[in-house]
């Protein structure tokens, strides 16, 4: 059974390697724009949201997720 | 009537509180009778299309060769570049199961469109269903299930011949019962294997319905290892390997192009302001629903637990952004209408409970509140066909325009002025929801006339002409230019018929054949005829002299 605070954890995790994803496209090259593009502006959103869910979730500790 | 109406008021309570009482039941009763009216006005809707011999929706008479393939003991995963050139890109079950049928009554357009039609009945069954096992509100319960049925865009596509809604019902299917099984192995304190066991095949159904269904696949192993971890880690590895075993069985068996038909094929470009554009339209349209079962998946986040249904309803949000596929649309929002029903009667059902414990006066608010809720939604989805006085005078009665103008849909030929088209929807200018009429029928056998004045096949972009003169079935349009954009076909031999002028018509409809396709059409043959059918604008067309 996942705890509630591992569940922050996860979402903290999934949250930063998102927007190191979202970031390592234009290391890539792989975007159609030159700098930071409106779809990564989107999910570096998503995965800030995501970063802030996780961290609001640690306090809640040991009850089930 | 307990459940409807809150405590009664002690004898010494003024008149009026007796009146308030009576609100609640007022509004459920008004509500109950709009969602009553949109179910009344699908079966409309699905009665009329059972009966219309012609595509529809440009798919559906493809969807029809695939089940006249299976029906004939043969795979729709074939080499589209040899003649007739077709192939299907869908997953087999659908098909499969309205295969009797079609050894029954032959290949009619109405097996599969009163296939999809009943399966999303059974959907909001289940939805309603769900909501009842947990509420005990018999109406509440209605709401929920009606509301599924009452989306537009459920109403749109559920009587059609598409394999979709048949996908969601799988997945809806799946949600509950599992839901039902982990709340009673909690309960019981013991496995239930032979249930879960029930469960996987349910999501394989899904799977195998329509690729589409891996979100659900997801939500639900997700769900699974948040409360069982070990056991979904041993339940997933197995139900991957059956997938994988059934994948590949299919693809020994059609000679590789199962794959290249429904994953290279699928690989279509992403539209962002699609997507974005349904998203808004979708949020727009089931605001409601979808705020309630976000704020009651968050509930359960910081202070109960996460149910199966709000980690489906937050995995079938993020999925529908498939929608910005090309080729996808509204239907990709079908799983999260599903999902966000049930949340949202599970939710209400809770907030009603709290406020049974706190008096009458907060049951009589809440309860009077809920329905406004509903009856808000039942106006965001306002949908109705308005072609006999009847339905008309309700919509006018209801403040609702009687008709709106629409330009018919060319592409081949000049655009038209706007015409009075009866039927009214607040998705806005929707090319599916009207039903189709007797001048639709007349004009798809005025189509098929011209085939059948030729000698061949026609090559035309809806199957339906063709099955209606009894002639092959030629090439699947969209299909053929998804294997175009991903270099998957090798056009050669149907150029060279179409540069030979080998069929005596051709049928456009959208253009949607890839450029080459087109470019050998129009320097071999001229429109002679332009009928107009559910409108659109179809280009008949003859071999140039």
């Amino acid at each position: 059974m996942v705890t509630k605070k591992q569940l922050g954890w996860l979402f903290v995790a999934a949250g930063v390697l998102g927007a190191t994803a979202v970031l390592l496209v234009d290391v890539l090259e792989a975007g159609n724009y030159a700098g930071i593009g409106p779809a990564q502006r989107l999910a570096l959103v998503g995965a800030g949201v995501l970063v802030l869910l996780g961290l609001s979730l640690l306090p809640l500790g040991d009850r089930p997720a | 009537m307990t459940a409807i109406s809150p405590s009664t008021p002690t004898p010494s309570k003024a008149a009026w509180q007796t009146a308030v009482a009576w609100l609640p039941r007022l509004l459920i009763a008004l509500a109950l009778l709009a969602f009553v009216g949109y179910f009344i006005v699908y079966a409309i809707y699905a009665f009329h299309l059972f009966r219309f011999p012609f595509d529809y929706d440009q798919g559906e008479g493809f969807e029809l060769m695939d089940t006249l393939l299976f029906s004939q003991g043969e795979w729709p995963y074939r080499n589209n570049d040899h003649y007739p050139f077709y192939s299907s890109n869908y997953p087999p079950l659908f098909h499969v199961v309205i295969v009797p049928l079609v050894w029954l009554f032959g290949p009619q357009y109405w097996t599969g469109r009163l296939v999809s039609w009943l399966g999303t009945l059974l959907t909001a069954a289940a939805i309603g269903w769900a909501v009842q096992r947990r509420g005990r509100r018999w109406w509440l319960s209605a709401f929920s299930g009606l509301a599924f049925l009452a989306s537009n865009y459920v109403y749109h596509v559920g009587p059609l011949f598409r394999q979709h809604m048949f996908m969601v019902m799988f997945e809806t299917l799946a949600v509950v019962y599992l839901t039902a099984t982990v709340e009673r192995e909690e309960q019981d304190g013991r496995h239930y294997n032979g249930r879960l066991l029930l469960v996987m095949l349910l999501l394989l159904a899904a799977g195998y319905t329509k690729q589409l269904a891996y979100a659900t696949v997801a939500a639900i192993f997700i769900f699974l290892f948040l409360r069982q971890s070990k056991r979904a880690v041993l339940w997933a590895v197995p139900f991957a390997a059956v997938t994988g075993l059934i994948f590949l069985w299919i693809n020994l068996a059609t000679d590789g192009w199962w794959l290249v038909n429904t994953v290279t094929a699928n690989l279509n470009p992403f539209i962002p302001g699609q997507a974005i554009g349904l998203y808004r339209q979708w949020f727009t349209l089931h605001t409601v629903i979808t705020v309630a079962a976000a704020l009651f998946a968050l509930y359960q986040l910081y202070f109960t637990r996460l149910s199966a249904y709000a980690v489906w309803f937050v995995a079938a949000v993020l999925n529908s952004v498939t929608a910005g596929k090309w080729g996808a649309g509204e239907s990709y929002f079908a799983t999260a209408i599903a999902a966000s029903c049930i949340l949202a009667g599970l939710g209400m059902a809770q907030v009603l409970d709290w406020a049974k414990q706190r008096g009458w006066r907060w049951e009589t608010a809440v309860l009077t509140l809920i329905p406004l809720l509903w009856l808000i939604q039942a106006d965001k989805v306002f949908h109705m066909p308005t072609h006999t006085p009847t339905l008309a005078a309700v919509a006018r009665t209801l403040g609702k325009p009687t008709m709106v103008y629409i330009a018919p849909q060319t592409s081949c030929s000049a655009p038209r002025p706007p015409e009075p088209v009866h039927y009214v929807d607040s998705a806005g200018v929707s090319l599916l929801g009207r039903p189709p009429s007797a001048q639709d029928t007349a004009a798809g056998i005025a189509i098929a006339n011209h085939i059948l004045a030729g000698e061949t096949a026609a090559f035309s972009e809806e199957a339906g002409f063709n099955f209606y003169a009894g002639r092959d079935v030629v090439t699947n349009p969209t299909q053929l230019l998804n294997l175009y954009q991903n270099n998957a076909v090798d056009l050669t031999e149907m150029l060279a018929m179409l540069n030979a002028q080998a069929f005596d018509t051709v049928i456009l409809r959208a253009q949607f054949y890839p450029p080459p396709v087109l470019d050998a059409i129009g320097q071999q043959y001229e429109t002679v005829d332009l009928i107009q059918m559910n409108g659109f604008v179809y280009c008949i067309m003859r071999p140039r002299e």
